[in-house]
């Protein structure tokens, strides 16, 4: 890629130039916005605790059973898609969605009971090998093209925060021991991404960030000299603080770099930012409508969203099927006890919002087709039915049917046709335009997702 | 213990030599993993790996290092009479068990000597949320809310968060340090001119006795419209600065009540139908004076903490942001509010309130003061001004002398955003607040043998220890003249220390983490069982919910257990105690909980206990039951968990990968009827399952007299009967539906288990006094590496071992009382930092 003028080496600029030439210079490196492709968008999203599947609790539906109406699964049989209860809402977007049985990740075998929701999106091998999380799938994507937004990614969940080993509250990491905390209050996340100015002028703005850069490189040299005054093992820490330091000047380049596009302008009708946790519904489409939005207004283009995350006795997400359903236990409760007349009802309910996410990408056009069959969409779980077990994810793929996915199918893996989960995320990168090779313990790209 | 002299004691008799096994190798392979081949092996080695543990791919070499952590779970459970299981048939003799442990003991004690550092952990960790926000708050003397902010802090159960696993710093994180430093700043400096004040004030006209609830009323449930209960709505105030409300208040008290305790909450309106809205307390009065004789009470607080409300667009025009105080009654005498009660309650009349802010009797305000303080030199010589303000400023954020190096640093960064921010006041707010993003401030004080001399490093540790916030003048000064470590010294500032009411924090944090508390707060309480609880909204869109904005009996439930362990230490009293006190640590609306009566007001307060309170040491507590319940009904898993994990020291391992889920496990028990006991039966039935809880749920069997609520209930509904709910219909009110309970609860609960390697224990008493009797030392010893764990900031590993000895023998000397333990553990050599060197 040809270097674009704005990459003139910003520190050089600030010895020679200082405050009075703020402006001039920071023109100078305006950039021009080449013309626009048509963005390539992707959303990885998660749910706690596995689904109900009472024919089949390790994940495979048994085909010497009929069909259970409230399954998570939409039909026993792989092949085109029949929609039963728990999967109705689903069934207006039937060209849209495929589901696909008997993926997991290999790296998430052995961990712990509640614990393999941390690798959902990294596919890491953290029990074995790797000792640490990795790379999740949607930074990937972002390395490779969060340049061309105003923001590289969103990281959102519902309890906040990175969390800490075996009880993640992010799906998101930008590599080894590197856990991007979630956002998960819906006005702060707005606030973020509409109004990243918080009411300053432009102007106003630039000569702050001017100012912050060249603070921070003062920093940068302090803490330095830090780091040879500490021990071995404190090297690792001093890094991860110098790191950031590093992350947040390139983040005050990227930000003064966009203060020459405008700021979208953003349809908040309808958008309830006040919502809770005690108003399940409202908070999570709240969410979602976020989601939406920065993907509408093309903010970001990469995404995640930990709906729900595991070990969440601390949380009102604890509740949520309590005042969804009126469940009397724990949420948590219902994957262990797999009640007959609220398992099914609270995935359905799970498949409502999700639904109703993926149906306003649908309903809004974008250049011919709509935006939906331009934005890749993953929702899974890292436990089956058996909310111990880590095999044989739930996984639900929608979107992207014009960056060369294909769905209406149950797609079956099970026994000796067993391929690991990230092949589809292989997949899902090479949807997005990021031709890796290879993700976390993949064998190649997944045939089936693709037309 | 007596068994095992005993045996010693026989074998001397007989004149046969103890059998030793000789050190190093020889031993073990004489020895060790003969005893290994023979009792182990078969379910922990190649073909079954039991608990994940094998031993037969140990070698005798301990120092080699890699393998020291199981050595010591080996050297434990066999010391402790675990293993090999007692349902074994063919046991060793104890002389044999005793051999091998103390082949063990030895060797480990050889490795842990050879061994070159006392631990690997880093010490480089950020401040908690929790330090940050105290280590603001007194680094410019007033607390501001700065978490909200914040990505939250990890958590796991049983642990401290303030190890440097867990105080991971990423770019978000620092990005939101460079909001709240830039929003601290903002506060501590104000501009020169005096500002204006902003002043609101209403009044309610009396209204007399004897008409009902009036106007200038606010009552415990109902309130009228227009009434002080709906609060005071402000739409002028400044962005930051101290706000003063006084109000001039009464009470009208029923027969026996001698006062009610008044409470100011400030934000949004909380008249409207949603539990979202934002609102904080102010602060709380005890009102006891009679109409006649209307008292003015006072309250302060920082305008930039308390919620606001976005003035929204009215026809073209921005409407102000608002505020309200509201005032409250937090009276609660356990009286249900299952009618219009009102009048039988405690009133506060109201005459007036006002509002003024900010607080300008003295300006610029101290906290101002403090940092760009009064010198003839800022206008003589501006620039030694400068350099003094940030060495000042940035010795004390960063908890020892700032180098001049550093103070160079910022004073270029001074000069840098002078020019364009013009005055002294702004641009020392933007470089004061570089300083608190700084490394070191936003880490821990390490030692480097350079800028940063020992002794801080024990300030600092001593401080974030027992405050959760940094070292104060004396502190920093006795360690500036380097006595801090003497022991003379250190005692008396751990003293000093715990006697400050920032030991309050402390507590509180350990607390919470130690008992891993936090969950109870989201348990969801099964209404209809407990409709009473939880202080439900009575009508409207919120019937049903629980009553937000006021404390409920949860929140009380958390005070009591954290102001129980600060009681403790207070009282310098035993480690026992956490088992089994004479006293309760409740206030009123906790003692008409638990049925304790005779207590007044809603402060919390040591109450002396009677054997039919059924309450004494934390076993018994609330927070703990609740947490440990399912919100329907008691959760012996749990509770056997918590009581093996948080007060026996043990680590229970989390469920494994891959067992299949019990369809029936407990906890369902209370809306169909079924005894835990039978469900637990079946869990054990099956051998996976059985390995590891065959060694748990005894212990929660004697915990099923109290209840999903934390009450203790001695009768439950026969197996397969229905429970209906709380009924108005039906049951008329609360009471008549207690009567209907009373019909349904029939059968006596049962309590009683035999507990892994001990006897049969019934209920809690025998509970309590097996564990007294039998393992008082286990209690201790934990409790002191818990402290230990939290005071390091690091998990303790095999290398501690015999550090934490030492200090257990210390404690012992002082029947494990609690003060003496903390103090022990300050003068320790591992919390001084001069173990090795």
């Amino acid at each position: 890629m040809k270097p674009k003028s704005w990459h003139l080496n910003r520190r050089e600029m600030l010895k020679g130039g200082g405050i009075a030439l703020a402006l001039p210079f920071l023109n100078g490196m305006s950039w021009a916005a080449p013309a626009k492709a048509l963005p390539k968008r992707m959303l990885v999203s998660y749910f706690s605790y596995g689904a109900y599947m009472p024919n089949g609790g390790n994940g495979i539906p048994d085909p010497n059973k009929p069909h259970h109406d409230w399954s998570w699964w939409p039909c026993r049989d792989a092949g085109p898609l029949t929609f039963n209860q728990s999967a109705k809402p689903f069934e207006p977007l039937k060209d849209y969605v495929s589901y696909y049985c008997g993926l997991d990740h290999a790296g998430g075998w052995s961990l712990g009971g509640h614990s393999s929701g941390d690798v959902f999106a990294t596919g890491a091998d953290m029990v074995g090998r790797q000792k640490t999380n990795s790379i999740s799938i949607d930074q990937v994507a972002a390395n490779a093209h969060g340049h061309e937004t105003r923001f590289a990614s969103m990281v959102l969940g519902t309890e906040g925060g990175t969390g800490s080993y075996g009880r993640s509250k992010t799906l998101s990491h930008r590599g080894p021991g590197r856990p991007i905390p979630s956002m998960h209050k819906p006005q702060e996340i707005f606030n973020r991404l509409f109004n990243p100015y918080a009411g300053k002028g432009v102007e106003q703005v630039r000569a702050g960030l001017k100012r912050e850069a060249s603070i921070l490189d003062l920093l940068m040299d302090q803490s330095r000299s830090l780091k040879g005054r500490l021990g071995h093992e404190d090297q690792g820490k001093v890094e991860e603080y110098l790191e950031s330091i590093r992350a947040l000047e390139q983040r005050v380049e990227r930000t003064s770099k966009w203060t020459h596009e405008p700021l979208p302008e953003i349809d908040t009708k309808g958008l309830n930012l006040d919502a809770s946790h005690k108003d399940p519904k409202e908070y999570i489409r709240c969410m979602y409508d976020l989601v939406y939005l920065a993907f509408q207004t093309d903010t970001t283009r990469f995404a995640s969203l930990m709906l729900e995350s595991e070990n969440s006795s601390q949380s009102e997400l604890w509740n949520y099927a309590t005042y969804v359903l009126g469940y009397k236990g724990a949420t948590h409760d219902i994957a262990h006890k797999r009640p007959v007349d609220y398992s099914g009802q609270w995935d359905r309910w799970r498949a409502e919002q999700h639904a109703y996410f993926l149906q306003r990408l649908k309903d809004t056009p974008e250049a011919g087709a709509n935006m939906l069959d331009r934005t890749v969409v993953l929702w899974g779980s890292a436990h089956p039915h058996a909310s111990h077990s880590t095999k044989n994810y739930p996984i639900h793929l929608a979107g992207g049917n014009r960056l060369g996915l294909k769905h209406g199918h149950l797609h079956s893996f099970e026994g000796d046709k067993k391929v690991p989960l990230a092949n589809l995320f292989v997949s899902m990168l090479h949807a997005v335009d990021v031709p890796v090779k290879a993700f976390a313990d993949s064998t190649g790209p997944l045939a089936e997702a693709q037309a | 213990m007596m068994g095992r002299l005993f045996v010693i004691l026989f074998l001397w008799g007989c004149g046969l030599p103890l059998p030793a096994a000789p050190a190093g190798k020889a031993g073990f392979d004489s020895v060790v993993s003969v005893f290994f081949k023979a009792n182990c092996v078969k379910c922990h080695g190649p073909e079954k790996a039991k608990g994940k543990v094998t031993l037969h791919n140990l070698d005798g070499d301990l120092a080699g290092g890699k393998m020291l952590e199981r050595w010591e779970l080996i050297l434990d459970v066999l010391k402790a009479g675990e293993m090999p299981p007692e349902e074994e048939k063919s046991r060793p003799a104890k002389a044999e068990v005793a051999a091998v442990t103390q082949w063990i003991e030895a060797e480990l004690r050889k490795a842990v000597a050879q061994a070159k550092e006392v631990s690997v952990a880093p010490q480089a960790r950020r401040l908690t949320n929790f330090e940050y926000e105290n280590t603001i708050r007194d680094l410019i003397g007033f607390r501001l809310k700065l978490t909200d902010n914040l990505p939250k802090d990890p958590e796991k159960p049983y642990h401290f968060n303030n190890t440097a696993e867990f105080m991971l710093l990423g770019p978000e994180q620092v990005d939101r340090y460079f909001e709240n430093a830039r929003k601290v700043m903002a506060s501590a400096i104000v501009d020169s001119a005096k500002p204006e004040v902003h002043q609101a004030r209403r009044e309610w006209q009396p209204h007399g006795l004897d008409r009902g609830i009036g106007v200038d009323e606010v009552g415990v449930w109902g309130n009228r419209r227009h009434s002080p209960a709906h609060g005071m709505g402000l739409n002028s105030f400044p962005d930051t600065g101290e706000f003063v409300i006084r109000v001039q208040a009464s009470a009208i008290l029923p027969p026996g009540v001698k006062g009610a305790p008044l409470r100011l909450i400030l934000g949004q309106t909380i008249q409207i139908n949603s539990a979202t809205q934002r609102v904080e307390p102010v602060g709380d009065a005890y009102v006891a004076n009679n109409v006649d004789e209307p008292k003015v009470y006072e309250f302060r607080g920082r305008i930039e903490n308390f919620p606001m409300e976005r003035g929204r667009v009215v026809r073209g025009r921005q409407q102000p942001d608002s505020r309200v105080i509201t005032p409250q009654v937090l009276y609660d005498d356990g009286t249900l509010n299952d009618g219009n009660r009102n009048l039988t309650m405690p009133r506060i009349v109201i005459n007036w309130m006002e509002f003024e802010a900010p607080v300008v009797d003295v300006w610029p305000p101290e906290h101002h003061t403090r940092i760009l303080f009064a010198s003839p030199l800022r206008e003589e010589n501006p620039e030694a001004y400068v350099r003094e303000v940030i060495r000042r400023f940035a010795s004390r954020a960063f908890r020892r002398p700032a180098s001049k190096a550093e103070v160079d640093r910022f004073a270029q960064i001074y000069k840098l955003v002078q020019p364009e921010l013009k005055t002294m006041e702004a641009a020392m707010r933007e470089t004061l607040a570089m300083v608190l993003i700084s490394p070191q401030f936003l880490y821990h004080t390490v030692a480097d043998g350079e800028v940063t001399a020992r002794p801080y490093e024990l300030a600092s540790r001593l401080s974030y220890f027992l405050w959760g916030s940094m070292p104060d003048a004396e502190l920093l000064k006795l360690a500036g003249e380097g006595r801090l470590e003497e022991p003379k010294v250190l005692d008396q500032q751990t003293r000093r220390l715990l006697a400050d009411a920032r030991a309050k924090d402390f507590v509180r944090n350990f607390t919470m983490q130690w008992l891993s508390l936090a969950k109870m707060k989201t348990v969801p309480i099964n209404q209809q069982l407990f409709p009473r609880f939880l202080y439900y909204v009575s009508a409207g869109e919120r019937r049903g919910t629980e009553q937000p904005y006021r404390p409920t009996i949860r929140d009380y439930m958390l005070d009591e257990t954290a102001g129980f362990v600060a009681e403790l230490i207070r009282r310098n009293a035993g480690a026992a105690n956490v088992v089994e006190s004479d006293f309760a640590w409740v206030n009123q609306p906790l003692a008409a909980h638990y049925g304790v009566p005779g207590v007044e007001g809603n402060h919390f307060r040591a109450v002396p206990l009677k054997p039919e309170h059924r309450l004494g040491g934390l076993l018994t507590h609330g927070s703990m039951l609740i947490g440990n319940g399912t919100g329907s009904a008691p959760h012996p898993i749990y509770r056997a968990v918590w009581l093996r994990e948080a007060i026996l020291g043990d680590h229970v391992a989390e469920p494994p990968a891959d067992v299949p889920a019990l369809t029936d496990t407990a906890g369902e028990s209370a809306e169909k009827a079924l005894t835990i006991k039978d469900l637990l039966a079946k869990h054990r039935r099956k051998e996976s399952c059985n390995d590891c809880h065959a060694r748990l749920d005894p212990w929660g069997i004697p915990f099923e007299h109290y209840n999903a609520i934390g009450k203790y209930q001695p009768l439950v509904p026969k197996e397969g009967a229905r429970v209906s709910g709380f009924n108005l219909q039906t049951h008329g009110d609360l009471a008549g539906y207690a009567a209907y309970l009373k019909t349904v609860n029939t059968e006596k609960v049962e309590a009683a288990a035999r507990v892994p390697n001990g006897p049969e224990v019934s209920g809690m008493p025998e509970l309590k006094a097996y564990l007294l009797k039998h393992r008082g030392e286990d209690v201790a010893e934990n409790i002191l590496r818990r402290l230990l764990t939290y005071g390091l900031g690091r998990e303790l590993t095999t290398r501690d071992r015999f550090a934490v000895d030492e200090l257990l023998k210390q404690s012992a000397a002082n029947e494990h009382r609690l003060l003496d333990m903390i103090l022990t553990i300050c003068q320790s050599p591992l919390f001084k930092g001069t173990a090795k060197e």
